[in-house]
């Protein structure tokens, strides 16, 4: 990447943040309640029977907001200063057929794995930070079996881009939406659903896919410049 | 609940023997360990979503990328040729006093040995290169420019080995044997015209292959082996010729030697 160092979009999307916080503590009311009330409210309040998503994915999506904020700039810095020298080719690793074989078998694994625990975050346990992980995990074995250039040519870099700032800016929507609607800002607007059903917790599904999505293609991003700038893997 | 206590005091034990390790990937597998006993002490503190989220940054990305991360700085690359008693094959393993000086050297950095066998002539584009670290294999001081060399560690002289033609040592290249120790034929030297400059080492290694002795001429100046290391590995440079010089200082130098050469 040719360094950009005033990223329009880094610079609009801190100022949303920071607005989005300034107007939840001034409209949410009860995001400010000790988290042993948060575990004695009753499941329907959410709709998740995961009651640790039903805390940072609903009662304090404000937390769990600034650390996605905190991981795109770790992302951002990262990419700022590894993507000025970046070399064009890196051999890959004289890896044995025992590697690439099962990259081949593993990698489809963790990339269901990391579905699966992010679109059931609210039922068992799981979630977008760790999905997004696992299947970045997937990704880094893929990369050290095939070698990177592999992976360049399957997933254009442009593409990871827009998805891993896209997903930011749909959260930031995502959260501030109420407001115009005339309710507090962080608040869930889609049905509960039954609790234990595959589609319940309101919007934490959703905003696990998101995280997830925000994560694999973040977590990947620093990978590749960290292989990119030292010219192998 | 005599699990969990069993995990919670394993933890700081296994912290302690991973971060006491002098070799890296032992400490990395040691960090995994400890990561994978927080994953169980999460899950058994019926946190399974901490402990799913050790489990796969702690134990599987963070043990990843560190791998990754060493394989260029946690070892120590030696190119060298054959030279019996010095640096030889002994079944699949690889034996002599220099590897012995440089598996002690690599332990003392906490790096791990790689060794490739690749011609004498080889050895010092390698380590020009940056390709490898140290070059060595009966590596007789003076024989290149454009590379460190560290102290001698033994004495050596160099022979004229062959049925050439009453050369005299000024005409005479310093070194001219080049490629892998293996394919030195001894027995080719007694008949053509060719003829070999060889180290001490090697010579005697040829002449127990029943070699008449009246082909041999000895170079006068007395020689040494040593370590050769590339220009920008100053830092490298020192620190194998600090560490031979221990070696010399404590005698270990003498009983190597004698264990090797004896």
């Amino acid at each position: 990447m040719r360094p950009r160092p005033f990223n329009l979009l880094a610079i609009v999307c801190t100022v949303c943040v920071v607005l989005v916080v300034l107007l939840a503590f001034h409209s949410a009311g009860p995001v400010n309640a000790p988290y042993a009330t948060y575990v004695e409210r009753p499941v329907e309040e959410t709709g998740a029977t995961n009651r640790v998503a039903s805390i940072y994915l609903n009662y304090r999506l404000y937390d769990s907001l600034l650390e996605i904020l905190v991981f795109f700039v770790a992302v951002l810095g990262v990419r700022f200063y590894l993507g000025v020298r970046e070399r064009p080719d890196v051999p890959p690793l004289a890896e044995s057929e025992v590697v690439r074989t099962s990259a081949a078998l593993l990698f489809p694994i963790a990339v269901l794995l990391g579905v699966y625990l992010a679109a059931l975050g609210q039922i068992s346990p799981g979630g977008g930070f760790g999905a997004g992980v696992i299947a970045a995990s997937g990704l880094l074995l893929t990369s050290i079996a095939l070698g990177i250039d592999a992976i360049d040519r399957r997933i254009q870099r442009n593409a990871i881009e827009r998805i891993e700032r896209g997903a930011l800016v749909v959260l930031l929507l995502l959260v501030l939406l109420p407001l115009p609607l005339g309710h507090p800002a962080f608040t869930d607007l889609l049905p509960k659903g039954s609790p234990g059903m595959v589609l319940s917790g309101g919007s934490i599904p959703l905003y696990n896919v998101l995280i997830a999505l925000k994560v694999v293609t973040g977590s990947w991003l620093i990978l590749r410049s960290f292989v990119r700038h030292r010219g192998e893997i | 609940m005599i699990a969990r206590t069993a995990i919670l005091a394993l933890l700081p034990i296994v912290a302690v023997i991973a971060l006491s390790q002098r070799r890296r990937l032992t400490a990395i597998i040691g960090m995994g360990l400890f990561s994978f006993l927080l994953a169980v002490a999460y899950l058994l503190l019926h946190a399974p979503d901490v402990a799913l989220t050790e489990a796969t940054i702690g134990l599987g990305l963070i043990t990843a990328i560190y791998v990754l991360a060493i394989r260029r700085t946690g070892r120590l690359a030696v190119v060298a040729d054959e030279a019996p008693g010095l640096f030889a094959r002994e079944g699949d393993r690889i034996v002599g006093l220099e590897h012995e000086i440089l598996e002690r050297f690599a332990r003392h950095l906490g790096l791990d040995l790689s060794v490739q066998l690749v011609p004498h002539r080889d050895v010092a584009d390698l380590v020009r290169s940056g390709e490898a670290d140290v070059g060595t294999g009966g590596w007789v001081r003076g024989e290149e420019a454009g590379v460190l060399v560290t102290q001698a560690h033994l004495d050596t002289a160099l022979f004229t080995v062959g049925g050439g033609k009453g050369e005299s040592f000024e005409d005479l290249p310093r070194v001219r044997y080049e490629g892998y120790f293996a394919d030195l034929d001894p027995q080719s030297l007694y008949t053509a015209e060719a003829s070999v400059t060889l180290d001490l080492a090697r010579l005697l290694a040829v002449r127990r292959s029943d070699v008449p002795d009246a082909f041999v001429t000895r170079h006068p100046q007395t020689r040494g082996y040593a370590f050769v290391v590339n220009e920008r590995r100053r830092d490298l440079h020192s620190a194998l010729d600090a560490y031979i010089e221990g070696l010399r200082e404590t005698g270990e130098l003498d009983r190597l030697t004698r264990r090797f050469l004896a």
